[in-house]
């Protein structure tokens, strides 16, 4: 080969990798946030080519999932346990796994999906609901076997709500609407009105029959669980992505503006409202003192009830460099509030009701 | 900075277009590469003037005298040359400045496309702090990625009896070759630089298709429209070079 069409070959070559790099196309890159379930020892972390299993007396890992890391699967949505006793994972290869949850070991795999699972499947007694990209949701029964699927015409990135009274499944879609499924037979209950913008968090159930939805309009919505009308809608501040958590008659959710809400329930008026340093994409944990919430800047927040500020706490913060990024819900473990900030060294954080590091897990190279 | 001076206008200009355009993303990337073309038409006619006049100036024969005197002597050949530009009012720089600043449009537009698709959700996330108060965000989003038989944010093709074909792969190479053909002006023999163009001719429909083959169809849409505007934009300059697309007879040794 003549000298300048190697030079040339090497040039294109080199701008390939370069664009490559600019469309995401690396691999390894993370293109989400972590999420995590616990179930009484184990908290169970997917973020980026793996699934973990950490212990939470001690923060080290049981195992991981796949052992070696695969650029084709990586996992974002959050774990769901079964009754059976099943750990279930979607993946942004459009696979859903269960795994052996002492092991982790596959038993087996979903591959009906065109598209990677965002949001985390919901597990009951009538089986598994999976929402999937590729705008179906799947009912499968604990052995993996597709029962039915329903189209949403819309992505679904929220894990779908259900009422524990009845056999139905309220599923979110960014199409803008709110679906109401029968559990058994996949038929279609009701959908709502275009709720004015697309729906990520999943809808808060209360016992009187009202589910509780943020939208990117920025609106908490009130919406009757039996008709799919909607009851209330109330303004905000910025866009909703995380869902609303509901409590004692009120509801406590933050924005994408950094505004975080105590709304009541029954008419969606604000009670109080406080501003702390950042956008806010989850829904907050409610302990029997403190509600507690992160911000994308990297603070984890503990607030009473009346709306004071009990916990300041800049979290996964390493010296002379800026905190990372907190998207992922605050998640209770006994004793233990545990936090996963995004593309960290320290992948989880276990902390004290006032937010001092128990421990913290980074995740060995192999 | 890029950010703020390149990606947010795009982003938000597309969303824009896309927002008058029906809803469909694959007319928004159409339309908004030929605004891109026609914002930047003063700079690829400025382009093509310069070669113009570099190519006349090589066709010279005062050039060609020169070269002949000084063909043992590379260093009074090329202060010659420096010389004769000056004479002649020829930038040395002249073609490739305006190039030089049309890159990092083309960057930015490729940035942008990715941007807008914001298929996970750290890219909506993302997309959700640039866009402007003006466009009405919450009724856009999400994007509809569908146009034609594509899904834009997932690589394309075309299912034959079964076959997954990338026929915009495939088109984005033939396009690619003739923009790079049609658009080469005629070479002196032994030019250097003209054997460069020739190999980047010949690698190029290969890389773009590659690209186009591997990344989400959008991008390879915005290929092909870029390709098929550029033909477009030099024909109507009746600036092409229909006679490189003919065989060419090598001259006989000797």
């Amino acid at each position: 080969m003549k000298s300048h069409h190697l030079v040339l070959l090497i040039t294109l070559l080199i701008s390939s990798i370069a664009l490559s790099a600019c469309a995401g196309g690396a691999a390894t890159a993370a293109s989400s946030w972590p999420d995590l379930t616990v179930d009484e020892q184990t908290a169970y972390v997917s973020y980026n080519q793996h699934v973990y299993a950490i212990n939470l007396a001690d923060g080290t890992e049981r195992w991981r999932f796949p052992l070696e890391a695969n650029n084709k699967i990586s996992f974002y949505a959050a774990p769901a346990i079964t009754p059976d006793g099943q750990l279930l994972v979607g993946g942004y290869d459009h696979v859903l796994y269960s795994l052996n949850p002492q092991t982790g070991t596959e038993n087996w795999s979903f591959k009906e999906a065109n598209n990677r699972y965002v949001g985390s499947p919901l597990v009951n007694q009538a089986g598994i609901f999976t929402p999937t990209t590729d705008e179906q949701l799947y009912a499968l029964d604990y052995q993996g076997n597709l029962r039915w699927s329903f189209a949403t015409q819309g992505a679904q990135w929220a894990k779908p709500a259900t009422d524990p009274d009845c056999e139905c499944i309220y599923v979110p879609s960014m199409n803008h609407h709110l679906y109401a499924i029968n559990a058994q037979n996949g038929m279609q209950e009701w959908k709502s009105e275009d709720l004015g913008g697309a729906v990520v968090g999943t809808p808060a159930y209360a016992p009187e029959g009202t589910l509780y939805i943020g939208t990117f309009n920025s609106e908490m919505l009130a919406i009757d669980a039996q008709t799919g009308s909607i009851r209330w809608r109330a303004s905000t501040d910025g866009w909703i992505w995380g869902g609303p958590a509901f409590k004692d008659g009120m509801l406590y959710f933050g924005d994408l503006s950094g505004a975080f809400y105590a709304m009541q329930a029954a008419n969606g008026k604000v009670v109080w409202k406080i501003k702390p340093d950042g956008p806010i994409t989850q829904s907050p944990l409610l302990t029997e003192e403190l509600i507690y919430f992160t911000t994308e800047v990297g603070t984890l927040y503990g607030v009473s009830y009346n709306g004071e500020i009990r916990v300041n706490k800049p979290i996964a913060c390493e010296p002379n460099k800026a905190c990372s990024k907190l998207h992922t819900s605050p998640v209770s473990a006994g004793d233990k509030i545990l936090v996963a900030p995004t593309g960290a060294e320290k992948l989880l954080i276990a902390l004290d009701a006032n937010g001092e590091q128990i421990w913290s897990f980074a995740p060995e190279k192999k | 900075m890029w950010d703020m001076l390149i990606i947010n206008p795009m982003v938000n200009t597309l969303l824009w277009i896309y927002s008058v355009l029906w809803q469909n993303f694959g007319l928004a990337i159409i339309v908004f590469t030929l605004l891109v073309r026609l914002i930047t038409y003063p700079l690829t006619a400025q382009q093509m003037k310069s070669a113009q006049m570099m190519q006349d100036m090589q066709k010279s024969k005062k050039w060609q005298d020169i070269q002949k005197k000084y063909k043992d002597n590379r260093e009074k050949l090329a202060q010659e040359q420096m010389s004769l530009y000056k004479e002649m009012g020829v930038s040395p720089f002249g073609s490739c400045l305006p190039t030089l600043i049309q890159f990092p449009i083309i960057i930015g537009l490729y940035q942008a496309v990715i941007r807008a698709l914001a298929v996970t959700p750290i890219q909506l996330l993302d997309l959700s702090t640039h866009i402007y108060p003006f466009i009405n965000a919450s009724a856009l989003i999400p994007l509809n990625n569908r146009f034609l038989w594509m899904d834009l944010s997932q690589p394309e093709r075309l299912f034959v009896f079964g076959f997954g074909v990338p026929v915009l792969a495939v088109f984005v190479v033939i396009t690619t070759y003739f923009q790079s053909k049609l658009m080469t002006p005629p070479t002196q023999p032994g030019d250097q630089g003209a054997q460069m163009t020739q190999a980047m001719n010949l690698y190029m429909p290969f890389l773009m298709g590659w690209l186009a083959y591997s990344f989400s169809s959008g991008l390879a849409l915005y290929f092909l429209a870029s390709n098929v505007f550029t033909i477009l934009q030099y024909a109507a300059m009746g600036k092409l070079q229909w006679s490189n697309l003919l065989p060419t007879k090598k001259p006989r040794a000797g």
